[in-house]
């Protein structure tokens, strides 16, 4: 069986070809996650540095590692995805011949055992091959992590023997899991198949396509159900995670049940086509709904992530902009290297408030263990702060944060149970000490969520921020005129649109980070799926020109088809965004009592056009290439 | 070689498609044996169902009503295992599309059958049957490298290696010149001679037909008539006024 899994490999390589890329990119793609990941976890920290720099340098490592997890987490979805999708389909693809493996006393085994042999061999070229790859890879992701400051500079991942095996084995694992689905169907071809042409019409929803379909849509709709959180805030890094929860299983969800999306987009864009070549491009669309699906998969699944991950960013960001907006009860912000005690004394402002960014660390001690937990808060003055913010704590009293007290928003787990009055163990400056819970504020998107007393920072904290109240009546640019012998002066608005825009470009970078490479990798599926689609398809475009198309007709065809399947993609990807977007909305809504929606227009109909000109350009130079042979001697042409 | 008095019988099958109104009936009642070593082809319009009896006889497709047995045993529920094993060891399939797996060379094309069956193919003997079909000098070519006479051939060659009981042949010569045709049923035929070759043949063309020991005429899922050594005109001449 292996020596005819060899064969069928060597002859049809083209089509294999593309399989053995998939999983060679794959690979590589996983392979430079991971050392990435265990590069960043296993960074050290030089003894020598200040107490404040290997906290932020650990911090900055935590961070690029929590990242790293999941551009891993997402390289290996979509590299099994992409891989089950284009192995299901060459199946597909092949039904008569194993059609005929079955009539010539093939067993149902080892037509299952045939298609695995396959896999094991695409796999174990795909992943030699990624293993190769996978080293430009992980320095071109390094390199992207430190050019976007998510990774402290002199950041490097190294490459680690153990990863020969890892890779191997995700490659030959990938491949093996994506077949699997696909031989089990192919062990039920049945063995007449082969002696009808044309036979490759099989039932498209198959029963494993409907659970699978549907067992998806469920999760994705209980987690939606449960993302609001019966009315308790989630944390927002939780929040953010949405894309993952909902969008990756309904992605699944939609990738099966998309030959039921086929004819429904085919009658939407019956309205559009006009013509007997839109008649005929519509036509092909519907009657092969496995090979439509098949080609939209890489589609749908790049549109959905990139849209779900970027609309949940943004909608985290914009709703956490409008909180600052509401929040701040102040006309000017003055930013200053130290706290300006002069401010306050300026012509037409009736009170500032001064605060400025404190590293510390919570310090626990659980069932004999004990650990420390870095966290920004905010150094203030309490009346000042309450007189510039609009700040109703929970319980407690701002005015009580003073000498050794802390204001807490709780976000998550154990926090969610502190009280006002409850002991945290700080450290602080190389200091540890206890602090007391003055009060408990409300949750909130864009923080703080610990304020400290400025007693409480350290020698050297800064840079400053004043938040300016200006008295009834004064003019701000005169006001401001005044302040800018103290610092830089902006408005609230201002800095608030300015920390929006910094908050904006911190996603595009996450984003650049997150999934330029995935997203790399499913361009190239893009193209290889329409590519594996075509090959099949010499004869058809043969019968059809016999018929009395012409040739640029033809080539027009699978033009419109291909067009039609981007669509297809690009509405299911859609669907699979928007879903974990107004999650991601409603448990916002629960933290501010608004609903913010935020949607990268731009960036969606960037995308749309990119696929669409991708997939357009791709189906016509093989629309072309499949067409050059005279079509008699194609038509004529047996085996 | 196989003893049996009729290595494939029918008894009252019956297949009926679809449900309803819309049933549609394609075998309606067949009680036929087919002699062991003798060749018979079976012939009627479209859409008379002899496609159908061929499926049915080989075990393709589940009859409504009736038992098939075949080689003595009784397929009419026999488990996919069971037909597949059947296959293996009993059963040669012939189709008008010849079905050779194109990245495979004639050689191992025919050797198919017995790897498949956990047999070890002795060289000698894929050689001798494709010797026996005339093509010991392009064992090594694929597919795509022969003509259509000879792909039959290496498809024919393909069926017998297992030495079957049984060699079904569904339109051997529908998609052949006439020239290569004549060689193939030729070749059928000093099959049947020589080797005592079962075989049973679905074909339109009369001189195929002519060249078996017996043709059945079917129509509307019935057998019709029978005819034993006709000349090709008397079965042109049967059939035409069948599809009159």
């Amino acid at each position: 069986m292996l020596l005819l899994a060899w064969n069928s490999f060597r002859d049809r390589w083209q089509v294999f070809a593309g399989a053995v890329l998939t999983v060679c990119l794959g690979t590589a793609l996983v392979q430079s996650s991971l050392l990435a990941l265990v590069a960043a976890a296993t960074a050290p920290v030089p003894d020598h540095l200040a107490p404040e720099d290997a906290l932020a340098l650990q911090g900055a490592y935590d961070g690029a590692v929590t990242l790293l997890s999941m551009v891993l987490a997402l390289a290996a979805f979509t590299a099994v995805f992409i891989v089950a999708s284009t192995f299901g389909f060459t199946v597909a693809q092949r039904r008569r011949e194993l059609a005929l493996l079955r009539l010539t006393g093939a067993s149902r085994g080892q037509v299952r055992s045939l298609l695995v042999g396959e896999a094991v061999l695409l796999g174990l070229a795909g992943s030699a091959l990624g293993t190769v790859l996978g080293l430009p890879v992980m320095r071109a992701q390094t390199w992207i992590l430190e050019r976007f400051d998510f990774a402290p500079t002199g950041f490097a991942a190294e490459w680690r023997p153990w990863a020969v095996a890892v890779s191997l084995g995700t490659g030959v694992l990938i491949a093996v899991l994506g077949v699997l689905a696909a031989s089990r169907r192919a062990a039920r071809i049945r063995p007449q198949e082969a002696l009808r042409e044309g036979a490759g019409a099989a039932q498209v929803m198959t029963f494993s396509r409907w659970a699978i379909g549907l067992v998806c849509l469920a999760g994705a709709a209980v987690l939606y159900v449960l993302f609001p959180g019966g009315g308790a805030p989630l944390p927002v890094w939780f929040i953010q995670l949405t894309p993952f929860l909902v969008t990756v299983p309904l992605v699944v969800g939609c990738s099966a049940l998309a030959p039921l999306a086929v004819p429904l987009a085919a009658g939407l864009l019956a309205l559009v086509f006009r013509g007997v070549t839109g008649e005929l491009a519509l036509s092909n669309l519907r009657s092969d709904a496995r090979r439509s699906a098949a080609t939209a998969a890489p589609v749908m699944v790049l549109f959905a992530l990139t849209a779900a991950i970027g609309g949940t960013l943004a909608t985290v960001g914009e709703a956490g902009r409008q909180e600052s907006l509401r929040t701040v009860d102040g006309e000017l912000l003055v930013a200053a290297d130290g706290p300006e005690a002069g401010i306050a004394d300026a012509e037409g402002v009736a009170v500032v408030s001064a605060q400025a960014e404190v590293l510390f660390e919570l310090a626990f001690a659980e069932s004999g263990a004990s650990w420390y937990e870095a966290h920004y808060g905010l150094a203030v003055d309490p009346a000042a702060y309450a007189a510039t913010h609009r700040v109703e704590p929970v319980a407690g009293d701002l005015a009580d944060l003073a000498g050794n007290a802390v204001a807490v928003s709780p976000a998550e787990g154990r926090e969610r149970e502190w009280k006002v009055g409850d002991t945290l163990r700080v450290r602080l400056g190389g200091e540890e000490s206890e602090v007391r819970i003055a009060a408990i504020l409300p949750p909130s998107v864009a923080g703080p969520e610990y304020l400290l007393p400025i007693g409480l920072a350290p020698e050297g904290t800064g840079p400053w921020e004043h938040v300016v109240r200006l008295d009834e009546g004064a003019d701000p640019a005169a006001a401001a005129a005044h302040l800018a012998a103290f610092g830089s002066v902006t408005t609230a608005e201002e800095s608030v649109d300015a920390a929006a825009a910094e908050d904006e470009r911190f996603t595009r970078d996450t984003m650049i980070v997150l999934l330029g490479m995935t997203m790399l990798y499913t361009v190239i599926a893009i193209v290889n799926a329409v590519v594996i689609a075509a090959s099949n398809r010499r004869r058809e475009f043969a019968a059809a020109r016999v018929t009395g198309l012409a040739r640029g007709q033809v080539v027009a065809l699978a033009f419109l088809e291909s067009q039609a399947v981007v669509l297809i993609g690009l509405l299911l990807g859609a669907l699979a965004a928007a879903a974990s977007v107004l999650g991601a909305a409603a448990a916002l809504r629960v933290i501010t009592g608004t609903t913010v929606v935020a949607v990268q227009w731009p960036l969606l109909f960037g995308l749309a056009l990119g696929a669409a000109a991708v997939v357009g350009a791709t189906s016509l130079v093989t629309a072309l290439s499949a067409t050059r042979t005279p079509p008699i001697r194609l038509v004529a042409a047996r085996e | 070689m196989h003893t049996t008095e009729s290595p494939v019988e029918l008894a009252g099958v019956t297949r009926v498609y679809g449900k309803g109104d819309a049933a549609v009936r394609a075998l309606d009642g067949v009680d036929i044996a087919f002699p062991a070593g003798s060749w018979t082809a079976v012939m009627g319009p479209s859409g008379s169902g002899k496609s159908t009896l061929l499926h049915c006889a080989a075990g393709l497709e589940r009859v409504t009503a009736g038992t098939v047995r075949v080689v003595g045993g009784d397929i009419t529920n026999a488990t996919d295992a069971e037909l597949t094993r059947l296959r293996r060891t009993e059963i040669g399939f012939a189709f008008q599309t010849f079905n050779l797996i194109a990245s495979l060379t004639a050689e191992q094309n025919v050797a198919m059958p017995l790897r498949l069956a956990g047999r070890r193919p002795d060289r000698r003997d894929v050689r001798a049957v494709l010797d026996a079909v005339g093509l010991a000098d392009r064992r090594r070519h694929r597919p795509r490298e022969l003509s259509g006479g000879q792909q039959q051939r290496v498809a024919i060659a393909r069926a017998m290696v297992t030495r079957p009981a049984v060699l079904f042949a569904d339109e051997p010569t529908g998609a052949l010149d006439t020239k290569a045709a004549r060689a193939v049923t030729a070749l059928m035929r000093s099959m049947v001679d020589e080797r005592g070759q079962t075989t049973i043949m679905v074909t339109h063309d009369p001189a195929a037909a002519a060249a078996a020991d017996r043709t059945l005429f079917l129509c509307d899922g019935r057998i019709v008539d029978r005819l034993e050594r006709p000349t090709t005109r008397e079965v042109a001449a049967r059939l035409a006024a069948l599809e009159d």
